[in-house]
């Protein structure tokens, strides 16, 4: 993992959320998992996957009949990764021959407070407009859609924000780096 | 009678002009100078009360150059009385059934305008409503949507270009059966088409609270010293940090003012008809106003007493 950013304000943004995939490379039967699994549910008429739950690391699980399965609530990558470990190691005790193929992270949350109130119709219409949504009436955030990286920040006035979409820890501190500096010009 | 050029004098003469004929003529040597003119004042005249079915206009509607053709409207009609002739009533008949290609613009253009009636907007919105669902339509990823939102979102997004926004919950007023969700998505789906579409054009400001006190403040009946001291207030409230919408925070203000004025006090219910915040949502506004009143009511309006008298929320 890289070392503290050199980012002047000292902040760092902290990973609330990763979701990943993993290929566990079989076809499952997903009510024969169900039947024999404490922690699961499965209603197939509401959606076609079964929804397990571990308790370290406090994780969920969608595990789908292709053998696909995704896994979300984790707080670090090496969690996230010890827990699908741990999913598939359920299922593997459950009879089905289950390996671990192409585990990817797919999505990082994180969120950061840059301890100062924002002043966000401002900051829409500057030349940041163009990456800018901000509609009080609809959301009380203004959602920056940053180009590079490609993700997505939601910041609020009281200068706290949430930056999504992210697939490596460096993206969202490049990214936060980035929006430190022009959110600073904009302080209330 | 005029002064023109003759050549046969081959000076400035007096010139005639002669009605009846049309001709211009010299009046010293008699030379036509033109003939045949032709006459531009009106044909026939038209009286307010005369029924329209012997309209003898020959022209139609104007040309909109949103649709196809132009909406050229010539229809074959069927002749008086000779129906059981084949020919001309099946033309009728085939020329209807043909694929009209702007039966969808059209129908949407008509709703766009009932939407508009009901809201009371001037037609350079409605137009703008009209080119922005045009432009839309014209990449065609909008067939499974939601009509009714993708129109009420074309209107919503025309007031807003034409800087006379209208509330989300306005629009949801006449449109029929969208709901607010839909019509935001919808106005996303719109902003982002048509930034795909020319690379970043669409300009729209963000509301401000000032925008839609004129509005309120009529819909309330309130007089203008009232309608001036909240549009001033607004304008200050936008100093402080208040963490609310903007029409909550000119529904709040709207009700300050009406509190302060000596008036017909309109209730929190009617203040949350004309604007369409819920009361709830009023009185939080109002807790949160409270701490700056002194700085934002602007002091000829009212003075430090009156508003120590203002209920404390």
């Amino acid at each position: 993992m890289a070392a503290r950013r050199n980012n002047p304000s000292g902040i760092v943004p902290t990973i609330q959320n990763i979701v990943s995939t993993v290929d566990l490379d079989c076809v499952l039967d997903l009510k024969h998992i169900a039947l024999h699994s404490r922690n699961s549910e499965f209603f197939p008429k509401r959606f076609s996957a079964v929804i397990m739950r571990i308790k370290d690391p406090k994780t969920t699980a969608l595990i789908f009949a292709s053998g696909k399965m995704v896994c979300t609530g984790a707080k670090t990558e090496a969690q996230s990764k010890l827990a699908a470990r741990k999913f598939a190691r359920i299922i593997q005790k459950l009879g089905f021959p289950a390996k671990f193929r192409d585990f990817r992270i797919q999505n990082i949350v994180a969120s950061c407070d840059v301890q100062f109130t924002i002043r966000l119709e401002k900051f829409a219409c500057t030349s940041h407009g163009a990456f800018s949504t901000y509609e009080p009436e609809l959301f009380p955030g203004l959602i920056y859609r940053m180009k590079q990286p490609k993700l997505v920040l939601l910041i609020f006035v009281s200068g706290k924000v949430v930056i999504t979409g992210a697939k490596k820890r460096d993206d969202f501190y490049t990214a936060f780096d980035n929006i430190y500096s022009v959110l600073a010009e904009f302080k209330k | 009678m005029g002064d023109a050029y003759c050549s046969d004098c081959k000076r400035q003469t007096e010139v005639v002009f002669d009605h009846s004929a049309g001709d211009t003529v010299c009046s010293e040597c008699g030379l036509v100078l033109e003939s045949h003119s032709i006459d531009e004042t009106s044909e026939w005249r038209t009286f307010a009360n005369e029924s329209a079915d012997n309209d003898p206009v020959r022209v139609g509607g104007p040309t909109n150059p949103l649709l196809a053709d132009g909406g050229l409207s010539t229809v074959i009609a069927k002749p008086n009385g000779a129906s059981g002739e084949f020919l001309s009533s099946s033309l009728g008949r085939w020329q209807n059934r043909g694929s009209n290609p702007d039966r969808g613009l059209i129908l949407a253009f008509k709703t766009i305008a009932t939407m508009s009636d009901r809201l009371g907007l001037v037609a350079t919105i409605k137009d703008r409503a009209n080119e922005i669902y045009k432009r839309v339509e014209d990449q065609k990823s909008s067939r499974g949507r939601n009509q009714d939102a993708l129109l009420a979102a074309c209107l919503y997004i025309a007031c807003r270009q034409e800087d006379k926004p209208r509330t989300v919950k306005e629009i949801c007023s006449v449109a029929n059966g969208a709901t607010k969700k839909e019509i935001g998505r919808a106005k996303e789906y719109i902003v982002k088409q048509l930034g795909l579409e020319t690379g970043q054009s669409v300009e729209m400001g963000t509301i401000h609270a000032g925008d839609f006190m004129r509005r309120f403040c009529s819909n309330l009946g309130m007089n203008n010293q009232a309608v001036k001291a909240a549009q001033e207030a607004v304008q200050k409230s936008e100093e402080f940090d208040i963490r609310r919408s903007p029409i909550s925070i000119a529904a709040a203000v709207i009700y300050i003012i009406t509190q302060l004025s000596e008036e017909k006090k309109p209730s929190l219910k009617d203040i949350s008809g004309a604007t369409g915040v819920a009361e709830g949502t009023i009185r939080n506004s109002y807790k949160d106003l409270y701490p700056h009143v002194l700085k934002i009511i602007p002091s000829w309006f009212a003075k430090e007493e009156d508003l120590k008298n203002l209920c404390s929320p």
